[in-house]
C-alpha cells in the first residue's frame, strides 16, 4: 500500500515537471495522447468492465467536440458553458445509442453502435451547422484568470487535472459496487440478474460512463486544437482506440491508459508510415486476441502467478454451522397455482401447483426432462410462465424480473454453475451482499464517502461469509480454477450471502463425492434452521431422503406425487415414472 | 409511378450486391455464431482484385473474377485458421480479432493500390434497355443473374453435397457434429472460404456500378450486415431478401435525402433491430448462448 502511495505520488511529480523538459512539438503530442486515454479509460468502462460492445466510443468523442465547436462559434457561447451543455448532449447521444443494448448484446451491439458512429459522421460531413467536410475552425480558447490556455504548455496542465481526476473516478468505480456488478454482469448476465444486479441499468450506465468520458475528452479535443473536421471523428481512429484497449487490457483501466500510451507514441514514431504503423497494430490486436487476451494488463499478474505456483495449496476448511433461528411461523411462503410452461409445442410444465411452507425443505425430484429446472427458472423469472400464477411472501410475483425476486428475498444457485469466471471468489460474494440499488450511484459523484464505507462493511461481511463456509484460502482466486466440489460450494456460500427468505438449489449434489454430499446436507440443514426455506431439485436420493420433509415429484411436466419422501418412494405412479412400465417398453417391431 | 419504379430497379441491383454480402455473413454466422468484421474489407480486396486482373492484365471479366474469388478464398482460410484457437469459446474477443484483420486489411489495400480510387468500365458493350418507358442497364441484369446463380449453387452445396451437411450439422450443435466425427475446423475453414469468396464476388461485380476506394467496402459490409439482420441472421432466403431490400431502401433514400441517406439507412436498421432482433426469416434468438 504505501509503495503503492509513493508510486502514485513519484508519477505525479515527474507528470508535473514533465513540460519543462520537452519542446512544444513534443508537448503537443504529449496533449493529444491525454485526450486518446481519456477515451480509452470510458472505452474501457464500457467494454471491458461492462462487457458492451461499444464501437461508436469516437462517435462520442465527436459529438462532445462538435457541440463545444458549434456552440461556441454559432451560437456565442462561453466556452465553459458550452463546455458543460455539449457533456450533457453527449450523455444524452450516448443514452440514446445505448438503448439497442436493451434489446441485443455482442456482435448485434456491436454493428449497431457503427451503424450509429457512421450515421454521425454523415451527419457532420453534410449538415451546414457542422461546417461540412471542411469543418468548424476558429474556437476560442477557453479562458481562465491569470492562466493563458491558448499555450499548450498550461492546457497540459488542465489535462493533466483532468486526467487524473476521470481515472480516479473510474478505478474508483471499478472497485467498488458499481464496478463489481458491472464486472459480474459482463461475465454472466443470467446469474447476476438473478442475484440482483438491475441488467438494463447497469448496461445503460456503462453507456453514460462511455459517453461522460467522449464528452470530456472531446471538450479537451475542441479546446486544444480549436478546429474539428469529421475525418478526426471516422471509423480508423475508432479502430485505433479499440486496438489500444485490446493491447493495453480491456478489463484495466490503468491498461488502458498503458495502451493508448504506447500505440500513440508508436505510431508517432512510425508517422512517416502510417500504413506500415496500422498493420503493425492490427497483427497486434490479432495476436493478442489469440495468445493474451488480458493484453499488457495481464502480464504482470501472470508472471506473479508463474512465481507463486510453488507455494502450499489453499485447503477448503470445514463449514461453521448457523446459530439455530427458532422463529419460524407456519406462513406459505412460496405459492404456485396451475403454472404452465410451453415452448412452442413442447408442454415443459402442465399445469403445476404446489406451496411451501417457511422453514421447510422441500425437495423436488423426477426423471430427467421433466420439468424441473424449467420449474425453478419460472419462479426466479428467468421465464414468463405460460399461464398460471407463482406467489412469494404472500405477493403475486409472476412476470416479475429476476432482480426484484432477488430483492424480494429469492436467490438461487444453477445447475450448472454460473459463478463470475473473472471475479474472485471473495468478489462473486460481495456481488451478492450488495443490496445496493443501481439508482443510488449518484452517490459516487456526491458522496463518494458513503460509497467506500459501504464497501468496507461489505468486505468484513463477506469475509465473515467466506470464514462460515470454510472458503477463507480461497478468496482471492479465479472460481474458474477451482475443484468442482468447491466451485459448488462457493456457488451456494454466494447465493446465502444475498440473505434469500427462499433458496433454490439446483442439483447442488451434482459432481460431489460421498463425503463432499454428507457436508452438503449439513451445510442445507444448518441454513435452514437459520431461518431460510430451501427448495431443492436432486437426483441424489439418499439426500433428498434424509434431508426433505416433504417431496414433490414431476414427470412429464406434471404432478405425479407429493408427500414424506417415504409416502412418495412408496407410489406406483412414481416407480413406474422413474422405471417405467416393464410391459411397455416399445420395441423396434412396435414403434 | 414511373419515378418509384425506376427507383426500385435502380436499387435491385445493389440489392443484389448486398444480398451477396450478407450470404457470406450469413453462411460464417450460421456455421461458426460469428460476425466476420473484416467482411466489408474483404469486399474491397475482391474488387481491387477483379479489377486490377481485368483493367491491368487485360482478362476476361469473368476470369479476373475467379481469380480474385481464389485469392480472396486464401485469405478467409488464414483469418479462420489463426482465430480458430477462440471458436466457440469466447466471441466477443473473435470479434475483435476479426477487426485486428480488417485493420491489417485496410492499411494492405491502401499499402497496394493506393488511397485514391479508379473507376471500372462496364463490361458488358450495349445501350440500356427500354422497357414500358424504364431504362435497364444490361450490366444490372447481368449482375442480378451472376448473383441469382451463387445462391442457387450455395443452396445446392449446403443441401446436396455431404461437405454442405456437414457444415449444416456444426451450424445447428457443433459438439454433436464433433462426435459424429465431423471435423468442425474443416468445416469453419470452408464457410470462412466460401464466404470470402462470396465478398469478392460482390466486390467485383460491384466495381463497374461504384467508384472502387479503400472505403467501398465499409459501406458495403455494414449495409450487407443489415441486410442479413432484416432478412433473419443466418437465414439464406433472409439474406437474399433482406439485401435487395436494403438495396431499393438504399435507393429511396438518396432520391430523397441525397447526402443524408446513409443516415437514414442507419437509422432505420436501427430501429428495425431494435423492434425485431430475429428479422422476419429469423428463428434462433439473438444470443447463441
Amino acid at each position: 500500500m504505501r509503495i503503492k502511495i509513493a508510486v502514485v505520488a513519484g508519477l505525479g511529480v515527474l507528470a508535473w515537471l514533465l513540460p519543462y523538459t520537452i519542446d512544444s512539438y513534443a508537448i503537443h503530442v504529449v496533449n493529444v495522447i491525454i485526450i486518446f486515454a481519456l477515451l480509452a479509460v470510458g472505452l474501457g468502462l464500457a467494454m471491458g468492465v461492462a462487457g458492451q460492445v461499444n464501437l461508436a466510443q469516437v462517435a462520442f468523442f465527436g459529438v462532445g467536440a462538435y457541440a463545444t465547436a458549434i456552440l461556441t462559434t454559432r451560437a456565442g457561447l462561453g466556452f465553459w458553458f458550452a463546455a458543460v451543455l455539449a457533456i450533457v448532449i453527449t450523455v444524452v447521444i450516448g443514452l440514446l445509442v445505448g438503448t439497442p443494448a436493451l434489446r441485443v448484446q455482442s456482435h448485434y451491439l456491436g454493428i449497431v453502435t457503427l451503424g450509429l458512429a457512421l450515421a454521425f459522421t454523415n451527419w457532420v460531413t453534410n449538415a451546414q451547422i457542422a461546417g461540412g467536410a471542411e469543418g468548424i475552425s476558429a474556437i476560442p480558447a477557453p479562458e481562465l484568470p491569470g492562466v493563458d490556455l491558448s499555450s499548450e504548455y498550461l492546457f497540459y496542465y488542465l489535462e493533466l487535472i483532468v486526467f487524473a481526476l476521470a481515472l480516479a473516478f473510474g478505478l474508483f468505480v471499478v472497485r467498488t459496487g458499481l464496478g463489481r456488478r458491472m464486472r459480474a454482469m459482463r461475465d454472466d448476465s443470467l446469474a447476476a440478474g438473478a442475484l440482483g444486479a438491475e441488467v438494463p441499468l447497469l448496461r445503460m450506465t456503462a453507456f453514460l460512463l462511455a459517453s461522460v468520458y467522449g464528452g470530456v475528452a472531446g471538450v479537451l479535443y475542441a479546446g486544444l486544437i480549436r478546429f474539428v473536421a469529421p475525418e478526426s471523428f471516422g471509423i480508423a481512429n475508432m479502430f485505433l482506440l479499440l486496438g489500444m484497449v485490446i493491447i493495453g487490457g480491456r478489463q484495466s483501466l490503468i491498461g488502458c491508459v498503458t495502451g493508448a500510451v504506447a500505440l500513440y507514441l508508436v505510431r508517432e514514431l512510425l508517422s512517416d508510415h502510417p500504413t506500415y504503423a496500422q498493420i503493425g497494430y492490427g497483427a497486434v490486436v490479432v495476436l493478442v486476441v489469440v495468445f493474451a487476451p488480458t493484453g499488457l494488463a495481464g502480464i504482470p499478474p501472470r508472471l506473479r502467478a508463474l512465481r507463486r505456483s510453488s507455494g502450499t495449496a489453499a485447503r477448503l476448511q470445514p463449514f461453521q454451522a448457523y446459530e439455530t433461528d427458532v422463529s419460524s411461523d407456519d406462513a406459505t411462503i412460496l405459492a404456485i397455482d396451475g403454472i404452465s410452461k410451453h415452448f412452442r409445442g413442447l408442454k415443459a410444465l402442465d399445469d403445476v401447483s404446489l406451496s411451501v411452507a417457511t422453514g421447510e425443505i422441500r425437495g423436488i425430484v423426477g426423471p430427467n426432462g421433466s420439468g424441473k429446472t424449467t420449474l425453478f427458472n419460472v419462479i426466479s423469472g428467468l421465464y414468463k410462465p405460460t399461464a398460471g400464477r407463482v406467489e412469494f411472501g404472500g405477493r403475486d410475483m409472476t412476470n416479475v424480473t429476476p432482480y426484484r425476486l432477488s430483492r424480494a428475498g429469492l436467490s438461487r444457485t444453477f445447475q450448472n454453475l454460473r459463478l463470475f469466471g473473472d471475479l474472485t471468489v471473495r468478489e462473486n460474494v460481495l456481488v451478492a451482499l450488495d443490496r445496493s440499488r443501481t439508482l443510488d450511484s449518484w452517490q459516487y459523484v456526491l458522496a463518494p464517502w458513503l460509497v467506500s464505507a459501504r464497501d468496507r462493511r461489505l468486505r468484513a461481511e463477506a469475509g465473515a461469509v467466506l470464514d462460515r463456509f470454510g472458503l477463507v484460502e480461497f478468496a482471492g482466486q479465479a472460481p474458474k480454477a477451482l475443484p468442482y466440489g468447491i466451485q459448488r460450494r462457493v456457488e451456494i456460500a454466494r447465493a446465502v450471502a444475498a440473505r434469500p427468505g427462499l433458496l433454490l438449489l439446483d442439483e447442488p449434489a451434482a459432481g460431489l463425492n460421498g463425503e463432499e454430499v454428507r457436508q452438503l446436507g449439513e451445510m442445507v440443514r444448518s441454513i435452514r434452521d437459520s431461518g431460510v426455506t430451501v427448495v431443492l431439485i436432486e437426483h441424489n436420493m439418499g439426500l433428498v431422503m434424509s434431508l426433505c420433509e416433504k417431496v414433490t415429484v414431476l414427470a412429464g411436466g406434471r404432478i405425479i406425487a407429493e408427500g414424506t419422501p417415504a409416502h412418495v418412494a412408496a407410489t406406483p405412479a412414481v416407480i413406474e415414472a422413474y422405471l417405467g412400465d416393464v410391459m411397455e417398453i416399445p420395441t423396434e417391431a412396435t414403434r | 409511378m414511373q419515378v418509384t419504379l425506376q427507383t426500385i430497379i435502380g436499387g435491385i441491383s445493389l440489392g443484389a450486391v448486398y444480398a451477396l454480402v450478407a450470404l457470406g455473413f450469413s453462411l460464417v454466422y450460421r456455421t461458426m455464431g460469428l460476425v466476420n468484421f473484416a467482411h466489408g474489407n474483404v469486399v474491397t480486396v475482391g474488387a481491387y482484385l477483379a479489377s486490377t486482373f481485368y483493367l491491368s492484365t487485360k482478362l476476361p471479366f469473368a476470369l479476373a473474377m475467379i481469380v480474385a474469388i481464389a485469392v480472396t478464398g486464401v485469405i478467409g482460410l488464414v483469418i479462420e485458421r489463426v482465430l480458430r484457437p477462440l471458436e466457440n469459446k469466447d466471441f466477443d474477443l473473435m470479434l475483435i480479432g476479426t477487426i485486428g484483420f480488417g485493420i491489417v486489411l485496410d492499411a494492405l489495400i491502401i499499402m497496394i493500390w493506393g488511397a485514391t480510387g479508379r473507376a471500372v468500365p462496364s463490361p458488358v458493350a450495349g445501350a440500356p434497355i427500354e422497357l414500358f418507358g424504364l431504362r435497364i442497364r444490361t450490366y444490372d441484369l447481368v449482375v442480378l443473374a451472376i448473383a441469382a446463380l451463387a445462391t442457387v449453387l450455395l443452396v445446392l452445396f449446403l443441401s446436396r453435397t455431404k461437405r454442405g451437411a456437414a457444415m449444416q450439422a456444426v451450424a445447428m450443435d457443433h459438439e454433436a457434429a464433433t462426435a459424429v466425427g465431423i471435423n468442425v475446423g474443416r468445416s469453419n475453414a470452408i464457410a470462412f472460404m466460401v464466404g470470402a469468396g462470396l465478398a469478392a464476388l460482390a466486390g467485383g461485380l460491384v466495381g463497374p456500378l461504384l467508384y472502387v476506394s479503400p472505403t467501398l467496402g465499409g459501406a458495403l459490409g455494414i449495409k450487407g450486415f443489415a441486410a442479413a439482420i432484416l432478412g433473419g441472421f443466418g437465414s439464406i432466403p433472409g439474406a437474399v431478401v433482406g439485401g435487395l431490400a436494403i438495396g431499393v431502401l438504399d435507393s429511396f433514400a438518396a432520391g430523397h435525402f441525397q447526402g443524408y441517406s446513409e443516415l437514414v439507412t442507419f437509422l432505420v436498421f436501427t430501429a428495425i433491430i431494435m423492434i425485431r432482433p430475429t428479422g422476419v426469416f429469423g428463428e434462433r434468438t439473438v444470443n447463441r448462448a
